[in-house]
């Protein structure tokens, strides 16, 4: 299909404004590049619901994800880059150009980086859709405030898990942590930092959720309980709470791509060559969304990083003439 | 028409900040309730939403009928302002 004159044409497309995509903003951008991010959500992904980003290189006390967020938005637009609240429903191949759908219609672009992140897993237990945004919840800093001298239930034991039990503590009365294994997997770092908060926190392993159950308490329909199993006993488990917030892993952002061109792994996550080349020439990847990812931030921005320049090499093989880039000092 | 738009947030909500940021650019202003600072408001928000979560955008228009929206959700945002 040939683009007709109506259909705004970008060089580089970004599907994402997490770290991945605006690390790689700032680079094309700085490379006189032109770039849009398109973001359905949260414009620095997961890293701006994370109550606090410790482990992230150059910050020697840590940073809350919504600054580091809000830095890395401010950093992108500062080199020009132009972040658009839609969303890319779908990705067509049309030879020099892909075309991408969009809620607000359809653009054209040279090439694309797909850093559409992932976002939190549903445990898939009963009473957990009834109870969405009602009593069970996905983003602790977002929600954590309904439950001031409240009792909860956090199910995971990762490294979310622990790092939001902990930031929870600020408002509950006690949280019950739910762990299916015998362990945590949560780093060693955060598992010295949860044994400051055991007067609050109550890690119950080899527990399965079952059930979040409600009940109509003064007239409203709400979580008081969840229901599990020791899998040591097989003996059935009940925890009173007020609320339930599940950090049980990560799926990818791919449900548009499930009839492109584009190749996926069995998980969902995008398959790329050592180019961070996709299976559609010109559409990179790059962040939590890559099959391999190790979904760090820091990776997350390495291989925006990468991407970008690998785009850069892309666009002058088709040729772009190089521009020798702005200089944006001030 | 829009009278008048209250979104209800709290300090850390990243997804609020979306909503405060789409609404600038469309040009609409708006009234913030930070939970935090007022939790007595709490039940003002479970009430009109049904949600125990943030933000809640609620929309009055001229003749008064409100438009409730849960979450920074743009396919129930903007038809709620048009």
């Amino acid at each position: 299909m040939a683009q007709d004159s109506q259909t705004p044409i970008h060089e580089v497309v970004m599907i994402g404004a997490g770290p991945a995509a605006l690390a790689a903003a700032i680079y094309t951008t700085r490379e006189d590049v032109e770039t849009v991010l398109f973001e359905r959500g949260v414009i620095g992904g997961l890293a701006a619901v994370t109550d606090w980003v410790d482990n992230y290189p150059g910050f020697a006390k840590g940073i809350s994800g919504l600054d580091y967020a809000e830095q890395l938005r401010q950093q992108a637009e500062r080199f020009g880059a132009k972040i658009e609240l839609a969303e890319v429903t779908k990705i067509t191949d049309e030879g020099q150009y892909k075309r991408l759908t969009t809620t607000d219609g359809d653009v054209l672009a040279k090439s694309v980086l797909i850093a559409t992140g992932s976002d939190y897993k549903k445990i898939g237990a009963p009473g957990e859709q009834t109870y969405y945004g009602r009593g069970v919840h996905y983003c602790a800093t977002c929600d954590g405030a309904f439950y001031r001298g409240k009792r909860l239930v956090v199910v995971g034991g990762g490294n979310s898990a622990v790092q939001e039990s902990i930031f929870l503590t600020r408002f509950a009365e006690h949280i019950d942590m739910l762990v299916r294994s015998d362990h945590l997997k949560a780093s060693e770092v955060l598992q010295h930092d949860l044994k400051k908060h055991q007067d609050k926190i109550t890690v119950h392993f080899n527990t399965t959720t079952d059930e979040i159950v409600g009940a109509e308490v003064d007239g409203v329909n709400r979580v008081v309980k969840v229901a599990g199993t020791d899998t040591t006993t097989s003996q059935k488990v009940e925890f009173q709470t007020d609320g339930v917030f599940v950090f049980v892993g990560l799926k990818p952002n791919t449900e548009f791509l499930k009839d492109s061109a584009i190749e996926l792994d069995e998980y969902g996550f995008v398959k790329s060559n050592e180019q961070l080349q996709t299976t559609m020439p010109g559409v990179f990847v790059a962040g939590d969304v890559r099959s391999g990812a190790t979904m760090q931030i820091a990776t997350a921005t390495g291989e925006g990083a990468t991407a970008a320049l690998r785009i850069r090499e892309y666009l002058e093989e088709h040729g772009r003439k190089h521009t020798g880039g702005k200089d944006y000092r001030e | 028409m829009v009278k008048h738009i209250t979104i209800f947030t709290t300090t850390t909500c990243a997804s609020c900040g979306m909503v405060k940021k789409w609404l600038d650019t469309k040009g609409h202003r708006y009234e913030v309730i930070n939970l935090d600072q007022n939790p007595e408001r709490q039940a003002e928000a479970l009430a009109l939403s049904g949600a125990l979560t943030v933000p809640v955008t609620v929309v009055t228009k001229e003749d008064d009928a409100k438009h409730v929206v849960v979450g920074f959700n743009l396919a129930k945002l903007a038809p709620a302002l048009a």
